[in-house]
């Protein structure tokens, strides 16, 4: 933004914006350094900072009690495997829907997103019969199915926003030049799209990752990913906070360091695709 | 499009919309396919398994008359009109006030956007902490000395839904501040420059020229709050479990807890029709506002 700022002013606002900042990650930061706490500690009164001693202790707890690999293996399967699926199917959809718009394109569009404010529990029981049907319940290839379908509106929906601003002239040229489609596809097409594809791709990836209500219900103990493990600490140990802590601070670890790696393509993502 | 000169165009047409197919296929069976057959056995005696014995209306008498339901109803309607307004606002203030170069940009906009990446399951348990009367922030301020300092909200059952709002409004206000800030950053500078020159105060500025002008965002901002409005049941389920009794139970989760604990699944179904009815009763005015309207125009 080009309004006139002193550089007084600026340091103002980014030290104002980054305490909102701060009160925002509070929670989380809070999280992460109680799993580092004895449970002793976790509830000290006044609360401890940063000067406990550090321990490992929670972390050896929670493993012992759940393996955390294997819901971490489940959960990367079926984030990743509905993710890859989702975009398969997407891409020639949403590529046909932006360069060749028929009448019915943007209903198409409209009509699709909003199946996703539908209540999903008005269809967790058909889901359910057909899944016992199928053989499909606890399976991660019946979890990657049902929420590439659950995400595919946003997928479609994203893509096509995306596709979008690909200026149709430098097709109609590449075509004038006698590119076949699948080079309009490969050397045009792709490059330019790649970014919104990333982006999209790590959006779905992380609403796949947190999805608990269909992982919940239809997984019991082979294919139930970290929703379930976290889930699966909120009653009995209830009061356990640094364990607790521990279990979370392991549910979200791999979602804050993807998001912290790639985080242009994190905000692109997960406001989806508004900020630039 | 001079598409019709070209030999191939019918068959790039034709390949376009083939492409589309399946995905339309899919969303086509399992969204209406399933919701329908939902609505038809809500009319149906089922209880453990699917029966196709009518009773008409009878499930939906039964479930108006649950208290249980209707602490549902006005708890979703509570936590929908209030995440909604007060998500709005607060983002919208907080980009206001953000609308300048903040030095790390692109790290500040993840840190805010960090809890929107967070499970609903993970925030419901850290808010469960952090509101804990025993533990969290009750205690925190009555070890500063202000003895008589009460702050209960996830033990009271009058105020049990607006602990779980906290809970919802930080996961999802970084969202709505980033988008808001986006739409923000759209603005020409000139409109800045020519109502200053004007005199017009920047609030003026902001009501009747900025936040039209972001209409679109607007829109956007609005489909994710109300998608996530809808999905409020992993909140609930992670933070209150329903409680303390029957407080902060939501519709998805007296849905969930009649087909799958109650072994009642016609009233399960009659249930979750009823939410699709409301989500109806919302939706097709403003579709038809927003995308009626605009047809006739063009």
């Amino acid at each position: 933004m080009a309004r006139a700022v002193t550089n007084t002013r600026k340091t103002v606002n980014t030290v104002i914006a980054w305490s909102i900042g701060l009160l925002i990650f509070f929670p989380i930061l809070w999280t992460i350094l109680t799993s580092f706490k004895t449970e002793a500690q976790a509830i000290n009164d006044p609360p401890l900072f940063l000067f406990f001693d550090w321990t490992l202790e929670n972390y050896a707890a929670v493993q012992e009690r759940s393996n955390y690999m294997r819901f971490l293996w489940n959960s990367i399967i079926i984030a990743g495997g509905s993710t890859l699926l989702g975009v398969i199917i997407a891409v020639p959809a949403a590529w046909s829907m932006a360069f060749v718009p028929s009448k019915r394109t943007k209903d198409i569009l409209l009509w699709m997103l909003s199946t996703k404010m539908l209540p999903a529990v008005g269809v967790l029981y058909p889901i359910y019969l057909i899944f016992i049907q199928l053989g499909l319940l606890d399976t991660r290839v019946g979890l990657v199915v049902v929420l590439m379908l659950i995400n595919m509106p946003i997928i479609v929906w994203m893509l096509y926003t995306y596709f979008r601003e690909i200026p149709v002239e430098i097709l109609e040229a590449s075509r004038m030049d006698g590119a076949s489609l699948r080079d309009e596809i490969l050397y045009v097409l792709a490059p330019m799209a790649l970014p919104g594809i990333a982006s999209t791709v790590l959006l779905n990836f992380i609403l796949a990752w947190n999805e608990a209500f269909w992982t919940l219900n239809l997984t019991a103990a082979k294919a139930a990913p970290l929703t379930a493990f976290i889930a699966s600490y909120s009653s009995p140990e209830g009061l356990f906070f640094a364990k607790l802590s521990a279990a979370s601070t392991m549910a979200i670890a791999p979602i804050l360091l993807l998001g912290w790696f790639s985080q242009k393509q994190l905000v692109r993502g997960l406001t989806f695709g508004a900020v630039k | 499009m001079a598409q019709s000169q070209r030999p191939s165009s019918l068959f790039r047409n034709l390949s376009a919309k083939i492409a589309a197919i399946p995905m339309i296929l899919t969303a086509l069976v399992i969204f209406v396919g399933c919701t329908v057959w939902t609505v038809v056995y809500s009319f149906t005696k089922s209880r453990m398994l699917p029966k196709e014995d009518f009773v008409g209306l009878m499930q939906y008498e039964r479930l108006w008359a649950t208290k249980r339901w209707l602490v549902s109803v006005e708890n979703i309607a509570i936590y929908g009109i209030c995440s909604l307004i007060l998500s709005l606002v607060i983002g919208f203030v907080l980009a206001a006030l953000l609308d300048q170069k903040i030095r790390f940009e692109n790290t500040f906009r993840t840190i805010f956007l960090y809890p929107y990446a967070l499970s609903f399951i993970v925030t419901g348990l850290v808010w469960q902490w952090i509101l804990n009367p025993t533990f969290g922030i009750q205690k925190v301020v009555r070890g500063w000395g202000f003895e008589d300092f009460t702050f209960d909200w996830l033990a009271n059952t009058d105020y049990v839904i607006y602990a779980v709002l906290i809970a919802g409004l930080w996961q999802g206000t970084g969202l709505v501040m980033a988008l808001m800030l986006a739409g923000l950053r759209g603005i020409d500078e000139d409109i800045w420059k020519a109502s200053r020159v004007d005199g017009i105060p920047s609030w003026k500025t902001y009501l009747f020229i900025v936040i039209p002008m972001m209409r679109p965002v607007f829109v956007t901002t609005l489909v994710i709050i109300a998608a996530g409005i809808v999905k409020v049941y992993d909140l609930i389920l992670a933070q209150t479990s329903g409680g303390p009794g029957i407080a902060s139970e939501v519709p998805a989760k007296y849905v969930y807890d009649y087909m799958f604990r109650a072994g009642n699944l016609g009233q399960g179904f009659a249930a979750s029709t009823m939410m699709l009815v409301t989500v109806l009763i919302i939706l097709i005015p403003w579709v038809i506002l927003e995308y009626g309207g605009k047809k006739n125009a063009s």
